[in-house]
């Protein structure tokens, strides 16, 4: 009797506890969130898109019943961009079919839930691959359109230069055709428009030929860093793709990197490579050692000294351009109650980057910032997308820390990010806009100067402001003044 | 004692299945794209244990602790090929294997749960079978979880096989003890003649 009563207490405790450690909003599963897992919300309902019609009739019932509407993908911006409270949410995912594969002229029309591993599948036994992306492949092309994303590829820009055209569904349900040449002035407006302006339902992009690259690995100081990308990487053409990572390890915080090139080879034919690696391998481990870099000064120490030796041992391995671009992200997971590994992305011209990471720096130090990790990524001057965040060529720093879900480390964090944004702005730099919207609304507009003129046309294509979401609502500033 | 090495037997086998069970619908949930093709997997399961139970009825009696040991090590390859599978055809073949492993278990538990405990005295036995086999799914469900929100799903199901060779270990003790008994009661059995 005195073991079963210890076992069944056992078990009730168990619960117990499991109960009130879940107990707080981000975990309820009846309120909508995104992946940062801030500022849950009740939705009126969401809803699988499936058909164009069945869209355009879920719009014409929204109208009629005053609801607004807010588009989602796989809901990892971390901004409020794919909800609104009381909204009806359009949950694209399903909405994925490859409708067609021009490889004449290199180019793959999709549903915009389609994700880039989907395509990558479609295209890759034609010998193509992706211009531009993020660097995992799991993200909605709509979703990635929509934010305008940039990733690992150093020689085509950000998203907005490899889109061809697509097809928006309007607020007032008429569908519009929209490239360079037919309207026109949409294109840098709902590319980078935050799901404001329509339901991009379909989208023509541009692919490029899968390559074989030798990924070799670097350190180097951070002093070092912009002498090595520009006369060393962006000079030699064959580097076609980069990416580098900033020390969070104690002994040698924000002055060490490491940088990983892909450079073209033709020693092998890319035949050799070209099968799509479907699993991850080391999930449990590297989650493992991530909670580690979460939890302790010495995980981040034993982190940046695995990972720089195993990117450094790995130094020389060929990979396909296709396998490149779908990087691990599972062992990153992290579903802990409270709270939430979120990203923020600082763009900075070239030459103010090491100053700025100085000064980012003493700002995590003396605000104690839980800062996981730092990678650096080389984006293009894009002076196209009115909402752009390159307006001249830039190093875009994202980092990634984690961060209590109270309202009071919320506060701590906003606070200390809106210092870190005031050192990006005063160097000419920008934030990304995809992220926990910790930056004020000053911060915005100085950011992103074009701001009128986006919320003008929005309320132009959209007056009765039927797209909406958290981020519009935050920065839109009592309307386009 | 005999009845304690099953129970603990079983209740490790409660472990190893509860732990992975709520978690294991979610896997292939993700697998198939409709609800139908899913209802069809555990559909096959169902057909794989009605149709061995027959074949098993008959040897019930004479091997259900061999049947118990081998649905034990089943389990475990099932659960150690689970992370790998790549395609439905094969989830099918897993779900067959798996039908196979519990009609043995169920229908050896049911048998020797009879023979360990006498007619008109079984409720107290039942009782305490029912209560351990029980918390131990509900601990391996809530530690499960865990399990899975600080490692992965894979994780789970390899741990989930060690407990199920934990398992056929206990019945192995289990049936050494009952052979040990065996032997002693031959023994006893030969002297009182001899």
């Amino acid at each position: 009797m005195a073991k079963k009563t210890i076992a069944i207490t056992l078990l009730i405790a168990l619960s117990v506890i499991t109960y009130f450690r879940t107990s707080s909003a981000d975990q309820n599963p009846y309120l909508v969130t995104d992946y940062s897992r801030l500022h849950p919300v009740k939705v009126e309902r969401v809803v699988k898109g499936k058909e164009e019609t069945q869209l355009i009739h879920l719009l014409q019932d929204a109208r009629k019943q005053h609801l607004k509407v807010s588009i989602a993908g796989q809901r990892h911006s971390q901004g409020g961009h794919t909800y609104y409270k009381d909204g009806i949410v359009v949950d694209m995912t399903g909405y994925n079919r490859i409708l067609s594969i021009d490889r004449e002229h290199k180019k793959i029309t999709v549903q915009a839930g389609a994700t880039w591993e989907d395509i990558q599948e479609a295209v890759n036994r034609y010998g193509l691959a992706v211009r531009t992306m993020q660097s995992q492949n799991t993200f909605t092309v709509g979703g990635s359109i929509s934010v305008n994303a940039h990733g690992r590829d150093i020689r085509n820009g950000s998203m907005i230069k490899s889109v061809d055209s697509f097809r928006l569904l309007m607020a007032d349900g008429q569908i519009k055709q929209v490239s360079h040449s037919e309207n026109a002035e949409l294109f840098p407006l709902a590319l980078g428009g935050y799901g404001l302006f329509g339901i991009i339902l379909d989208v023509t992009l541009l692919l490029d030929d899968d390559e074989l690259y030798s990924v070799n690995t670097e350190t180097m100081p951070t002093a070092d860093y912009v002498r090595y990308f520009m006369q060393e990487v962006k000079t030699n053409p064959d580097i076609r793709m980069h990416i580098a990572r900033i020390s969070v390890s104690r002994g040698s915080f924000l002055t060490e990197m490491f940088a990983k090139n892909y450079t073209l080879d033709h020693s092998e034919p890319l035949e050799k490579y070209s099968k799509l690696t479907v699993r991850e391998p080391w999930t449990a481990p590297g989650k493992l050692l991530f909670q580690l870099n979460r939890s302790f000064d010495w995980g981040k120490t034993l982190t940046w000294d695995l990972q720089t030796a195993f990117f450094t041992e790995e130094s020389g391995e060929l990979i396909s351009r296709n396998n490149a671009m779908r990087a691990a992200w599972q062992f990153m997971e992290y579903d802990q109650p409270d709270s939430s590994d979120l990203l923020q992305e600082y763009f900075i011209p070239v030459r103010q980057f090491d100053d700025f990471v100085e000064a980012m720096g003493k700002i995590v130090r003396s605000e104690n910032l839980n800062l996981l990790n730092i990678t650096v990524r080389y984006v293009n001057e894009d002076n196209e997308a009115v909402l752009s965040y390159a307006k001249q060529d830039m190093f875009a720093l994202v980092c990634l820390f984690n961060v209590p879900l109270s309202s009071k480390g919320q506060s701590h964090m906003e606070q200390s990010v809106r210092q870190i944004v005031d050192e990006a702005i005063s160097r000419g730099g920008t934030y990304y806009l995809p992220y926990a919207g910790y930056p004020s609304l000053e911060q915005f507009r100085a950011a992103y100067p074009e701001y009128r003129l986006f919320f003008q046309k929005k309320l132009q294509y959209d007056p009765g402001e039927l797209f909406m979401n958290t981020f519009y609502e935050q920065y839109k500033g009592g309307g386009a003044e | 004692m005999n009845l304690s090495w099953l129970i603990r037997s079983q209740s490790l086998v409660t472990l190893a299945s509860g732990m992975i069970y709520p978690y294991y619908l979610l896997f292939l949930k993700n697998l198939g794209n409709s609800y139908s093709k899913y209802g069809l997997a555990f559909a096959v399961f169902t057909i794989s244990s009605a149709l061995v139970s027959q074949w098993l009825a008959p040897r019930l009696d004479r091997y259900s602790q061999r049947m118990l040991i081998a649905s034990s090590m089943g389990m475990m390859a099932a659960m150690l090929a689970f992370p790998w599978v790549m395609s439905y055809s094969v989830v099918l073949l897993l779900q067959l294997l798996m039908g196979i492993c519990n009609a043995m278990q169920k229908m050896s538990e049911r048998q020797l749960l009879a023979d360990y405990t006498i007619p008109g005295g079984r409720g107290a036995a039942i009782g305490n079978y029912h209560f351990w086999t029980t918390v131990a799914s509900g601990i391996a469900v809530v530690l499960g979880g865990y399990l899975i929100d600080w490692l992965t799903i894979n994780v789970l199901f390899y741990f989930s096989a060690l407990v199920y060779a934990a398992s056929a270990w206990a019945v192995w003790r289990m049936q050494k003890a009952d052979r040990g008994k065996e032997s002693v009661q031959a023994q006893k059995t030969k002297s009182v003649n001899g």
